[in-house]
């Protein structure tokens, strides 16, 4: 789309195939990765994400296809011979060395580098994630975020042309995990590097990334920037996966479709639309709608209901309608405006929505 | 109840171990009660012994040797099992463990047989080491099993992505985290070689080890007390040895922050 002259891709797979026996592990991977980019794979447990990392580090030979890191061939390259480091889920910290040794660990190879050369990296390195000063303690001694900052230290040092992250927040509790996000984001920026990233939490990866790779069984459903895949998710899983959205029958005639509970909309209305005929599904995310109140009017569309459940988020209000016509209750979120009165369970309601921001599904995927 | 059970149980194993000392200091060649006399002597008379120190260094040559060998052999099959998976591994490993329970004198009957009957090879300590590895191997695999477990795969994965070769990896990572566990592994496979007797009995040809030749000396009843001074160094030798190993492997679990999930004391 864009004029200028795409960069040359830093990482770029082709036609990856990977079999563990009968197992289809990754069913023809096709992926550029930009230089400089914070890349997310995300996806469920067992779609392949971490196998498709460990291909890029070299820990996963591949049964058939390319990887070239930066216009070479590494196909056949270990990982120790590659441009690439690691944070692994555990931190896989060396308990038997102090964390200046641990951070140290891959300058021993370094001989172009004096002591002293290499005790400033090291120190310069702990520095950046905010550990000056914790070089002597003992890898037992720290926490689990420390764990961590240790962990990305020791592969920082080296400046990898990529560096890779697997799950790497996993391991830490709520707080501590938002905090390193915004940590994680600050030093990817300092050092420029290329971060992969490989997530089953979604919101991590909207809020980290650049681009998103959503896999499913092996494959790569959706490569796009985060809010592209929010508000255009190619397939009924990405919509499902990524946030929240409401499902409803839908049936196309001509060029007008038909949405249970919402009515009849001429299909260049709709936001976005899967070429179709017949039977399919349509969706709404749960903030593209609002509840009117009494002697609320709008200039959007209104389809009429009745609440069946109301839970209540603080901020928030998460209101289930059932719609006329539809036995399937949606979920609307509402903001809670101070003075507004929360409705209750079995008040009657009337939704206003925007057929600009409902999406027609292919049906079944 | 559960208390006076208890005492009485303890008297029962301890009581005829205990015994050793009060007669190895006692100045009474005979070994009964009432107590002559207190006495080092018995202790000065196994310096003159020279039958004694060949057993004793025959038994020192077949410990060292087959605890050596167990370990390497323990080594490969315990990372092995923790490592990798492959077809027929539960059916290997199981086999592997069975001289763990394996009557000793089904294996030393066996082996005699084996060796003297099909190879026609003389007895030698030799072959006493190779019946060693076999009953000491299957300890060796179970204390090393534990400290593998205990190793987390992706340090070893960590090691070769900054860049060391798999050699310097086992070296620099592997190796420092399951010492404990070798260490261990060496200690009791060695006092286990020390102490067997029937497979010894059964395989040594004139080079005798010393629990053969402790057997052998129960003729002379004026040996008696001696026997029961080397007994006294024995056990508090074994003691030792089997602390120093247990220390050994608690100290490694903690060294690469494991729970601990067993071994032998």
């Amino acid at each position: 789309m864009s004029l200028a002259p795409e960069t040359e891709p830093l990482i770029r797979l082709r036609g990856i195939q990977k079999y563990y026996g009968e197992y289809h592990a990754l069913r023809g991977i096709d992926l550029d990765i930009r230089p400089g980019e914070f890349f997310s794979l995300l996806g469920p447990s067992g779609c392949g994400k971490t196998t498709l990392l460990r291909t890029i580090a070299g820990f996963e030979g591949v049964s058939e296809g390319t990887v070239t890191l930066g216009g070479q061939d590494m196909t056949r390259v270990p990982p120790n011979k590659r441009p690439t480091n690691m944070v692994f889920q555990s931190y896989a910290i060396f308990p038997h060395l102090s964390v200046a040794q641990n951070v140290g660990f891959g300058l021993r190879k370094r001989s172009d580098l004096n002591a002293a050369a290499r005790q400033t990296m090291v120190e310069d390195a702990l520095d950046m994630v905010g550990l000056d000063g914790y070089g002597s303690r003992g890898a037992n001694a720290l926490s689990g975020g420390q764990r961590q900052r240790v962990a990305l230290a020791r592969a920082l040092v080296l400046r990898p042309k990529v560096l890779l992250l697997d799950e790497p927040l996993s391991a830490l509790d709520k707080k501590m995990r938002e905090q390193m996000q915004v940590e994680l984001i600050r030093l990817q920026r300092q050092v420029g590097i290329t971060f992969i990233l490989v997530t089953h939490d979604q919101e991590e990866a909207l809020v980290m990334s650049d681009r998103i790779a959503v896999m499913f069984e092996g494959e790569i459903a959706q490569l796009a920037e985060a809010e592209a895949l929010y508000r255009r998710p190619i397939d009924r899983r990405v919509a499902e996966f990524i946030g929240t959205m409401n499902f409803l029958p839908a049936s196309v005639s001509g060029d007008r479709v038909t949405v249970a509970g919402l009515g009849d909309m001429a299909l260049s209305e709709l936001q976005s639309t899967a070429t179709t005929k017949g039977d399919t599904v349509a969706g709404f995310r749960p903030e593209t709608a609002t509840l009117l109140f009494e002697g609320q009017t709008t200039s959007d569309r209104v389809a009429e209901g009745t609440v069946s459940e109301v839970v209540y988020f603080g901020d928030m209000t998460y209101y289930d309608v059932t719609l006329e016509g539809c036995e399937q209750p949606v979920r609307i979120s509402m903001r809670n405006v101070f003075g507004r009165p929360v409705l209750e369970i079995g008040t009657r309601a009337r939704l206003a929505w925007s057929p600009g921001a409902v999406t027609l599904f292919r049906p079944g995927g | 109840m559960l208390r006076t059970y208890v005492i009485a149980f303890l008297i029962f194993l301890y009581a005829p171990i205990a015994l050793l000392p009060i007669f190895a200091f006692n100045s009474g060649s005979v070994i009964a009660f009432p107590l002559d006399g207190f006495t080092t002597d018995w202790f000065a008379q196994l310096g003159q012994q020279t039958e004694l120190h060949a057993a004793l260094l025959n038994s020192l040559f077949v410990g060292v040797l087959a605890s050596i060998l167990s370990v390497l052999l323990g080594l490969a099959a315990a990372r092995a099992n923790v490592r990798y998976r492959f077809p027929g591994k539960t059916a290997a490993m199981g086999l592997i463990m069975v001289p763990l329970v394996l009557p000793e004198i089904i294996v030393a009957t066996s082996l005699l047989v084996v060796i003297v009957r099909f190879f026609d090879w003389p007895l030698s300590l030799w072959s006493l080491i190779a019946a060693h590895v076999l009953i000491c191997t299957p300890f060796a695999i179970a204390i090393l099993n534990a400290s593998f477990q205990a190793l987390d795969p992706a340090l070893e994965e960590a090691s070769i992505d900054l860049g060391e070769t798999r050699l310097s990896t086992f070296r620099l990572v592997t190796l420092p985290l399951v010492m404990p566990g070798i260490v261990a592994a060496l200690l009791i496979s060695f006092t286990i070689s020390l102490d067997e007797f029937i497979i010894a009995f059964f395989l040594t040809g004139s080079d005798v080890t010393l629990p053969v030749y402790i057997w052998s000396t129960l003729r002379f009843p004026k040996l008696l007390p001696v026997i029961m001074a080397l007994g006294t160094i024995m056990v508090v030798i074994s003691i030792l040895i089997l602390t120093l190993a247990e220390w050994n492997r608690r100290r490694g679990l903690r060294r690469v922050g494991a729970k601990d999930t067993g071994g032998f004391l």
